[in-house]
This record gives structure tokens, sequence and C-alpha cells, in this order.
């Protein structure tokens, strides 16, 4: 794989770049290899005693010049190590064989770019005083990886090479581009300058979503194109807060006799959208919390996570500092007193609600109504009457009763969950309030 | 290219009498003395095989079919498994399946029993004549056609089969005239096992080309709890590696090393799947050195080691030493060239030599036209990217 680069035609040097992750592992997807008596002999034919007591005599004749792998006589013209078994185990198309990176691939922040470079000189003549610089540029900087200046490459005869291998810890989302320049005296003692550039994107990995109370649940969405092998997910808490993982029982682990570890089954997230959950409780190791009603924010602590692919190839990332709400307080809320116990098809019943506010100051005049749902769905439960109900101020940690006539045009098992209450004043709506379950009988 | 499904009519005398000299009438004859008197020129098929020399099976058998030459039910039962496997491994998906369709689906039907020729077989052990490759072939043939899903459920009937049908655990009563009972029924289940091995193995590789590691681990676990099998583990160790475990694979590998100085042989394969494996810890950790240290020892030990002269190559190339990769896979190819050649070195060969090479075409094209004089039949030269 070679990269593009802007060069002018002139030029005796020419850069090849190889992106050098780690090896895979050839897998053979049908090895295609066979035991000889699989294929020469009915499947049956070792019930035959007859058959049983002279086929393997037989077959070992067959098998002679392939079990002595010590063997190595160039003139044996045979490939019958593609052909026949060695091992039970050669039908799992595992060889153990590497392979070089067959192409760029996708980066990832939190991964560790490194290259392979070669310039290359193609000419017939000499060049001399190779002076070789390569940077990654990206939108907010230069990181200088190689530079010759100080000590250039005297020469590189025709048709020769330099090498070098770049590192770089990928900290930067976005494009970025490796430049490779050189600075040298060509054949005819010009001093010529050839920069070449390779261009990729660092795309976001993993995507972290939090939940929390007094427990804090971290999603982790893999948007790579492999599976991630998780090594560590920690949590680290900020100061007065302590955490402890919490793992569901796990019966499946196994006590592998030959090893004589336990060994836990990995953790591996898929790829293309794959996601793990993991579960932390949080106590606060202060007073302070218990007593903080302020919806301010406290930092509740980082999430490092260090994951690895083919090969054990590592990646990290720290998240940025999770935010908690001690306490979650809903400004007003509303609940259902009295909810009749039979409600018929098509007949009026009503509802006895009380609105409570829950802050200290006062809220209102309101208005009531039950929005529907933008599913295609007909209306189950209606409002009887005036759509909208019209309802006064509310003082500060007060509350308000008030009825909702409704209708039901749908039986069985029906949700009311469209309550919304709208603040005239603050000109705020409230929804996801409250959601009653009720069962409508036909008759 | 018919196959009769059904024995031929009547034969002659002359090929009654031939017949006849193959039965096992006498029972101090041994009609397995060569695999000529068991099928028609088998030796020759089986020879060709070896060589990688598919498209002269294929000539073989269309030859042999054309002029009549196969007189019995199991010759052409053989013959046609060597041409399905001879037109799998040509990537002739298609045609396998077509040559496929000359059979009877179920290959459990009763014309592929020896019984059901009593003129032809007589005296024969019943049983089944279809060679077990070829249950294999058929399993496998949807997935080269694109539905793996079908080979995947006709694997698991296969198993299902083996397991439920061959598999005995109690061993059948022992025939009074034969004292060799017992241990003939050892031979037939041991067969069977290893063919287990072999159908379980083939889901397992489908999983792992589909990276579907979880099911893998377990399907491996499950196989090495049943024998302790050093070069299965060193396998796990591998799986682990792929998806990152590096202490899980460290742990298998501890395992095998274990295992090896247990057995008190100078078994140089075993040896040397012990280095292979140290050499990969090194290399994960990125001490090449070392890694190029244990293969050069593999090396010595076994010249023909390929797994570990491929390995060494690649590790010279991360310690930017790009000419000695190459020399490495080259000589190796001049050395030993049938045990070298494969899609896999020759991947790795053109990729340095693309990264080497401003003009790499000029290299390539001279490593094309040397495989194309060596190479067997079915040596996937799509491999060279040219």
């Amino acid at each position: 794989m070679s990269g593009s680069g802007t060069q002018q035609a002139a030029h005796s040097l020419a850069f090849r770049v190889m992106r050098l992750c780690r090896p895979t592992l050839h897998v053979d997807t049908s090895p295609l290899k066979f035991d000889p008596c699989d294929l020469l002999f009915g499947e049956d034919l070792f019930d035959d005693p007859v058959a049983s007591s002279h086929l393997p005599r037989l077959l070992d004749s067959i098998n002679v010049g392939q079990s002595n792998n010590n063997s190595t006589d160039p003139s044996d013209f045979s490939y019958r190590t593609r052909f026949l078994l060695q091992h039970p185990s050669d039908s799992l198309g595992l060889p153990g064989l590497l392979v070089l990176p067959q192409s760029f691939g996708a980066i990832y922040l939190g991964e560790t770019f490194c290259s392979y470079i070669s310039i290359n000189n193609s000419s017939n003549f000499e060049v001399r005083d190779v002076t070789i610089k390569a940077e990654i540029q990206t939108e907010r900087q230069r990181i200088l990886l190689l530079d010759t200046s100080k000590s250039p490459v005297e020469s590189i005869r025709a048709g020769g090479r330099y090498d070098f291998i770049v590192e770089h810890d990928v900290k930067e989302l976005g494009a970025h581009t490796l430049v490779c320049t050189a600075l040298y005296n060509d054949g005819d003692s010009e001093r010529k300058y050839l920069p070449q550039f390779f261009k990729f994107m660092v795309s976001n990995p993993l995507s972290v979503r939090t939940k929390e109370t007094t427990f804090l649940e971290a999603c982790i969405e893999n948007h790579t194109k492999s599976n991630l092998y998780m090594d560590q997910v920690e949590f680290e808490p900020a100061q007065h807060w302590s955490a402890t993982m919490l793992k569901a029982e796990d019966h499946s682990v196994e006590h592998n006799l030959l090893t004589r570890e336990v060994s836990k089954p990995p953790v591996l997230i898929r790829s293309g959208g794959g996601i793990h959950n993991y579960l932390y409780q949080l106590r606060s190791s202060s007073q302070v919390t218990a007593q903080v009603k302020v919806e301010g924010s406290n930092v509740l602590g980082k999430l490092q996570i260090t994951w690895r692919t083919n090969l054990g190839e590592p990646g990290r990332l720290q998240t940025q500092h999770i935010l908690g709400n001690p306490i979650t307080r809903k400004v007003i809320e509303l609940q259902a007193v009295e909810v009749p116990s039979v409600i018929i098809l098509e007949k009026p019943f009503l509802v006895h609600l009380n609105l409570i506010n829950q802050t200290e100051r006062v809220l209102g005049p309101f208005e009531v109504w039950l929005s529907q749902s933008d599913s295609l769905d007909e209306k189950a439960i209606m409002v009887n009457g005036l759509q909208t109900t019209t309802l006064g101020e509310v003082q500060a940690l007060g509350s308000l009763k008030f009825q909702l006539n409704l209708i039901a045009i749908k039986n069985g098992i029906q949700k009311i969950s469209g309550f919304t209450v709208f603040d005239t004043v603050e000109k705020k709506t409230y929804d996801s309030l409250l959601e009653l379950e009720i069962y409508v009988d036909s008759e | 290219m018919d196959v009769p499904e059904s024995p031929p009519p009547n034969s002659s005398t002359a090929a009654a009498a031939t017949a006849a000299a193959d039965l096992v009438e006498d029972p101090l004859s041994n009609p397995y003395s060569s695999l000529n008197s068991h099928c028609h020129e088998l030796s020759t098929l089986q020879d060709l095989a070896c060589r990688g020399s598919w498209r002269t099976v294929l000539d073989k058998v269309a030859r042999a079919r054309s002029l009549s030459l196969l007189n019995k039910p199991h010759e052409h039962l053989i013959y046609l498994t060597f041409n399905l496997l001879a037109l799998i491994k040509l990537r002739r998906f298609s045609d396998a399946q077509l040559e496929l369709e000359n059979l009877d689906d179920d290959l459990d039907s009763r014309q592929y029993l020896f019984e059901s020729y009593p003129q032809q077989y007589p005296n024969h052990h019943p049983g089944s004549m279809v060679p077990f490759a070829l249950r294999w072939l058929q399993a496998h043939l949807p997935l080269t056609l694109g539905n793996r899903q079908l080979s995947l459920d006709r694997l698991y009937s296969l198993l299902h089969f083996i397991r439920n049908k061959k598999l005995k655990p109690v061993s059948r009563a022992i025939d009074e005239r034969d004292n060799k009972g017992a241990s003939d029924d050892n031979v037939s289940q041991g067969i069977w096992k290893k063919r287990e091995g072999l159908v379980i193995n083939t889901i397992i590789s489908y999983h792992l080309s589909q990276k579907e590691f979880k099911v893998c681990l377990d399907l491996l676990r499950a196989e090495i709890g049943e024998k302790e099998d050093p070069i299965l583990l060193s396998k796990l160790g591998c799986v682990q590696m792929q998806y990152g475990d590096l202490e899980g694979a460290k742990m298998s590998f501890d395992a095998v090393e274990k295992m090896v100085a247990g057995h008190e042989t100078s078994d140089v394969s075993l040896k040397n799947l012990v280095s292979r494996n140290k050499a990969m810890i090194y290399l994960v950790g990125k001490d090449y050195v070392s890694a190029v240290r244990e293969y050069e020892e593999c090396i010595e030990r076994d010249g023909s080691d390929v797994v570990a002269i491929n390995n060494k190559a690649l590790c010279l190339m991360y310690l930017r030493d790009l000419s000695d990769s190459i020399k490495v896979l080259e000589s190796a190819l001049e050395r030993i060239p049938t045990m070298a050649l494969n899609e896999t070195l020759v991947v790795n060969l053109c990729s340095m030599y693309e990264l080497a090479y401003v003009n790499h075409a000029d290299i390539k094209k001279t490593l094309s036209n040397w495989i194309a004089r060596v190479a067997p039949d079915d040596f996937d030269t799509s491999c060279t990217r040219i």
C-alpha cells in the first residue's frame, strides 16, 4: 500500500508508506484437508473386521513421507500438506501464520498510529545530504515525529532506500496529515525539496452515556469496525466519592482444569454499534451532599477505558468529568388520587388528580390537557368535555386537587400517558409527569 | 458426465470375473492389499491429489466416466467425491453444485449401501459406501455459494448424525467368532471420533472467520476438556490473541509449555510449537528481537517450519529491516518451494515488495511467473495482487 502525494516527476526520491499496526493471524475459511480414509473408503468400512485389520497398513503406506516433517527433500514436488490432515486441528484453519496489514484501515482516537516509511532512490544516480522530516499535522497542531537535519543521511545510492518507523499517539479527532519531506542533493548536485502528504481521518471509537442516581450506569457503544476486547474499564471517583463496580453473579465462571486458573469470560463489544453496560455504586464520603438541595452539579468522577483489538492492539480513552445531580427534584408533580375501579367503554369516568408545587415560589395559573401520542393508533382515552382545564395558582410547596372527566373508546388495558401541564406565566410545559394504566370493560 | 444412480445392468462375464477376484471369498486373501484393488486406479487419483494436480483429477474422472471404466457403485462414489473435491479446490463452486446434483440428496438412502447390491458385493460386510468426505463436502458447499446458514445447519446435522448413529457409549456385542471384535470396535469408534472432531473444527472455523469469538471459545474449550492436546490448546491461545485477551493467551501458552515438558520426548514439532507460542508473546509485547530469536531456534531445529520463517520475516519488518525480511521469504521459496509456497506468505512478500520498490510491478511479475511454473492447480493467484 503506497501513499499518494504531490510530487514533481523529476524527483529521484519517493516516499513509500505502510501503516504498521499489529499483524493479523491468518484465518483459512476452508483448508479442505482430509484424512485419506475419509476419501478412499466407504465410511463404514472399518466396521468390517477384515477391512479394519488390513486397512491401517495400507493407510500407513500412503501416509509415509508425510509424518516425517523433518524431511525437506527439495525434489519432493508434492503439495500433500495442502491436502492431507497432519493434525486434527488443521481443520480449524488457524495455522499461526501472521499477515501484514493489508490496508490502511480506520484509525480511532486513543490508538497509536504507527507507520513504516521508506524513502526510495529510483534514479540512476546517488543522492547526497538527505534531510528527512516527518510530522503529523492536524487542525490544531503540528507534531514532529522525525527530523534528521542535525545528522543528515549522507547518501542514498541508486536503487537504494532509507527506512524509518514512526509512532504517534492519536489524541485528536478529524483530519490528520502525515507530512514527509526530504531535502537532498540530486545527481546534478541540485538541491531539491520533496514533500509528500498522506491523509487520514481519526474517528471516535466509543460513545459513553451515563445515567445516575446513587448508581452510575455507563453504557459504552462501539463505533469501530472491529470487536473491542474490554481490557480495563475503571471509574475514578472524584474527591468525596467512592465507587464499587457491580456485576451480576457470574454462574458461567469456569475452572479450567488444565490451566488451574479461574478464567473469566471475556467482555467483547461487537463492532459497529455493539454496547456493554457497566454499573457502579457511588457512595459519598462526606455528609455534605445530603444537605445540598440546590440543583447544582457535582463532579462524580471520570471513566478510564482501555481496550484491545487484534493481537492486543491497545487503545485508551478517558471520559470528561461525569456530573451528577444528587437530588433529582421535579418542579411540579402530578399524582393520581382516585381512579374508578370499574371503567366501561364509552362511558365517562372521573379521575381525581393532585398537582404539587415542589418549589419555594408560587407557580401558575396552569392549563392541563391530555395530549395524544404521535403514533398512528387511534386515541384510546380522551377528555370528555372541554379539552383544556384551567387551574389557578399553586402556593409554594403546596398542592391543588382537581378532576378530569375522561372517556375510553377502546377496551382492554390502556395507558394514559399524555398528561400535560402548562405554566401560563413562566410559559413552561411539563409532560411525562404521570402514567396511568387502566382496564376498560366492554360492558 | 452422467453418474448412474443405480448399479449398471448385468455386467459381462469378464467384468464379473474381475469383480469376483476382489471379493472376500477366500478369507486368507487381502482385498485391501492396494488402493487399486479397492477401486479403479485409485492410487493415481490419490497421487494427483497430493501433487495438487486437480485439473488432471477432473480429466481422469471425466475419462473414466466416458469410457465406462468404473464397474462398481462404490467406485462411482469415490470418483464423484474426488471430482467434487477438485471442483471446490479449483473454486468452481457452481460446477461443484451441478456435480452434487448427480447424487440423491439423502446420503442415507439405500442405494448407497453395500447390501443393496448382493450380486456386486456378495459376502461384503453391510454398511454405507459413502466416503465420509462426501458428507462433509455436501455440508460445506452452500457456504461457498453464499449460504452460510445452510452450511451451518448441515454441519450441525452431521454432528448429530455422528453422535447419535455412529458413536456408541456402550461397546457393541463382540463377535464371538472373531476375537478381534473389541479392537475392531475401537478402530471404528476412533475413526468416528476423528470425524466428530473434523466437523466441530469446521464449525469453529466458520465462526472464527466471522469473528464470533465467544462461540469459538466455548466450542474449543469443550474440545480441549476432553483431551490433553498441546496443539489444540495453542490454537485456543491464538484465538484469545486475536481478540486481544493477552493475559488469557499467556495462560493458555504456559499450560501448553507444561504439557509438553511432561511429554519427555524430543519431538521437534512440539518444541517448535512452544517456541512459536513464546515468540507470539514477545511479538505482542513489541519485543521483536526476542521473537526473532525464538523463530531462529525453530528454524534451526526444523528448516521447513514455514510458520516460523514467515513470522520471523514479519518481525524483521517491524524492526525496520525490510531488506532482510524480503530475503527470508525469498530464500524459503527457493530452498523449500513446495512447503513454503502458500498464499499467505506470498501476500506478505508482495506487501513488502510494494513498500520496497517504487516500480514493484516488475518484481511482482517475476514472482508471479515463477509461481505459475511451480504452484499447484488450487493456488489462488489473486494473492499477488497484480
